[in-house]
């Protein structure tokens, strides 16, 4: 099957499947500043964050979301709000490595304060919307897509309506040479080694367990079960009874395709094929992982309905039972919830999602693009305040 | 204390200096929606990124921060507003704040049938409370003002010198380096009104609920940001005392001006 896919093309031999100014701050006291610059802007999207610079032992972690997102072949340029600190500075080299488009640097002292840096920024954001708009999508292969899989909100459904059908979809876009990138890796715990037998080598197997082991230990090392906290007490209302359920049910999302390599949280696969990398399944975390990784469209299945998606990524929310998709119709793109009535066959859902896929990553908005939704984390392993704050 | 000024009463809350209506997500799905609600109400709002995908301590932590949102002096009446499927659910939450602060109601996504359902009910929600619970107008009885004292600063001793002769309750905390993260203890001690100094590489910045005063340090970035600062440099014990009772009386801060400032929820456990 040819590629219809037409997408915006980077310098670096990405592409992009959407064409974003982005605004980035590069220290908390500068996000409303952003928000700001995005509100009033002609469609800029900002994201906020709540680092202030801090050293310590997630730096690189942040550094490396934060240049990764900023690097994502889905924005055309990305204007960063600054204090001009070293650490700013590497996670701006660190972007240009990896293939930053365009950029422009605005910083705090130089403006000269806060209504300044918007006022500028304003100005800066639509002359780039400007230019944005004239670049043209032009016909790219099926592996301009970079396909991130998501759920959230699971019920006992996910892992028999929507999730397995996603499955279907991912098989086909690598099969057709796309990338398909699994992640949260709370939610394949139990199901390791299913997807460790399908890696193309042992090596790779290898690296599907102790990925999993390790983020196990790092919570048992906090003294904690991860099997008391999972399955979420909405996933139990949901009707999901054990985190070994879940995780099966998860690990579908992923079809049936041979993987072909895992990926460090933010990392960049390098080449089509499927991929697991390892995130946490704090959603708004993974994405902004998915996103560093330049995941440029995402899948995301909901049993209890979600409203969530990141400001860069065009995020599919499909639904897995037809009751949730009517009642919060203005969150959900496609009810996979027709399987579970018979109405329609896992192929035929599956089908339906590699279609909208097609014509989401051609600028079809999402009901997440529509209701703005630009949330963003920073994914941190280790406490941000000191213990005596917390009783 | 030995000025007097009009505060606002908020019951067991103590008197405040601002009469604000925290829209408060549960998690972080539910910020955005929050944040519209905000602007039609004018209400305050924060973006985090907790409530759901947490383990051990921070189940709690979490919590307990919001409640201590909740119950400070600044804070008129709260509304919740959640998902339906996460970790801190909002009925509970709406349960455990209400013991502090009465004028607190919730409203869920889940149930509200989606966001557009879920912005209506909350806008309707916030204004009942903010006619319910009105400004109530008394003298403030005890002013506590918290110093973030991220830079080490000869002049804090002063302050708090000229600051107690007058009445007031001066509070610090262990600095832990940013601003952000004092700013956060300030407030689980009851703060309304903080005298922030800054390191001399952080910019100016403010606390959604607490009007904060910005004293700049004569470094590059400082001087460069002037127009940020409510006093310069130069100012004195008697002149940052003067700036609190004006801000105290309702006068706005830069900070609250330019609608700057996060808050900064404390994390212990890496998130699932």
């Amino acid at each position: 099957m040819d590629s219809p896919i037409r997408a915006f093309s980077r310098a670096n031999g990405k592409w992009g499947l959407r064409n974003h100014v982005l605004i980035m701050p590069l220290h908390s006291a500068l996000s409303a500043s952003a928000r700001a610059i995005e509100s009033a802007s002609d469609g800029a999207v900002a994201i906020s964050h709540d680092w202030s610079g801090e050293d310590g032992s997630d730096l690189a972690r942040i550094i490396l979301t934060l240049s990764g997102y900023a690097a994502n072949p889905n924005n055309f340029t990305t204007i960063f709000l600054t204090l001009d600190s070293a650490h700013e500075k590497e996670i701006i080299a660190r972007a240009k490595l990896l293939g930053l488009n365009n950029s422009i640097e605005l910083s705090l002292a130089s403006v000269g304060s806060m209504k300044k840096i918007i006022e500028i920024g304003i100005l800066k954001a639509n002359e780039e919307l400007a230019k944005a708009r004239t670049q043209v999508r032009v016909p790219a292969p099926w592996s301009a897509i970079v396909l991130g899989l998501e759920c959230g909100g699971s019920d006992a459904l996910s892992g028999i309506t929507a999730n397995p059908a996603l499955g279907v979809a991912s098989d086909r876009l690598v099969e057709l040479g796309a990338t398909s990138v699994l992640g949260e890796t709370t939610e394949i715990l139990g199901a390791e080694h299913l997807l460790a037998a399908r890696a193309i080598n042992e090596k790779i197997g290898e690296q599907i367990v102790a990925m999993v082991a390790r983020y196990e230990s790092s919570i048992n090392y906090e003294g904690i079960d991860i099997r008391g906290a999972q399955p979420s007490r909405g996933n139990i209302e949901g009707g999901l009874t054990t985190l070994e359920e879940k995780s099966l049910g998860a690990a579908k999302k992923a079809g049936n395709a041979p993987i072909t390599g895992v990926l460090e949280f933010g990392e960049l696969p390098q080449s089509s094929g499927l991929y697991f990398m390892d995130t946490p399944g704090h959603d708004i975390e993974q994405l902004a992982g998915f996103a560093a990784g330049h995941i440029n469209i995402v899948v995301f299945t909901t049993g209890r309905g979600t409203p969530t998606a990141t400001a860069i990524l065009p995020t599919i929310k499909v639904a897995t039972n037809t009751q949730m998709a009517n009642a919060l119709s203005d969150l959900i793109d496609l009810d996979a919830g027709t399987i579970a009535d018979g109405a329609e066959t896992l192929v035929e859902v599956g089908t339906r999602i590699f279609n909208e896929i097609i014509a989401v990553a051609n600028g079809q908005e999402t009901k997440a693009e529509q209701g703005k939704h630009h949330e963003f984390a920073l994914s941190r392993m280790y406490k941000t305040v000191v213990k005596d704050l917390i009783n | 204390m030995v000025i007097k000024i009009n505060g606002f009463d908020h019951e067991n809350r103590g008197i405040g200096i601002r009469h604000l209506q925290l829209i408060l997500p549960s998690v972080i799905c539910s910020t955005q929606v929050s944040r519209r609600i905000a602007n039609e109400v004018d209400g305050v709002t924060f973006a985090h990124q907790h409530g759901c995908a947490i383990i051990g301590d921070d189940v709690a932590g979490i919590d307990n921060f919001f409640a201590d949102l909740a119950a400070h002096p600044n804070v008129g009446s709260v509304l919740i507003v959640g998902l339906g499927c996460e970790t801190i659910q909002g009925q509970e939450l709406s349960a455990k704040l209400i013991a502090m602060n009465r004028s607190t109601k919730y409203q869920i996504t889940q149930e509200n049938g989606g966001m557009q359902g879920t912005f209506d009910a909350g806008v309707r929600t916030a204004c009942e409370l903010a006619k319910n619970f009105p400004a109530k107008r008394a003298p403030i009885t005890e002013l506590i003002v918290g110093i973030d004292a991220s830079r080490e600063e000869a002049l804090i001793d002063a302050v708090q010198t000229e600051l107690k002769s007058l009445g007031v309750t001066t509070i610090t905390v262990d600095s832990h380096g940013s601003s952000a993260q004092n700013f956060s203890e300030l407030m689980r001690k009851r703060a309304m009104v903080i005298i922030s100094f800054p390191s001399p590489e952080q910019p100016a910045s403010g606390f959604p609920l607490i009007p904060v005063i910005n004293i700049a340090s004569k470094s590059a970035l400082h001087i460069a940001i002037a127009d940020d600062f409510d006093l310069s440099h130069n100012a004195t014990a008697v002149e940052i005392a003067d700036k609190v009772f004006s801000i105290a009386a309702g006068e706005v801060t830069i900070a609250e001006k330019n609608i700057t400032g996060e808050i900064l929820a404390p994390r212990l456990v890496r998130s699932v």
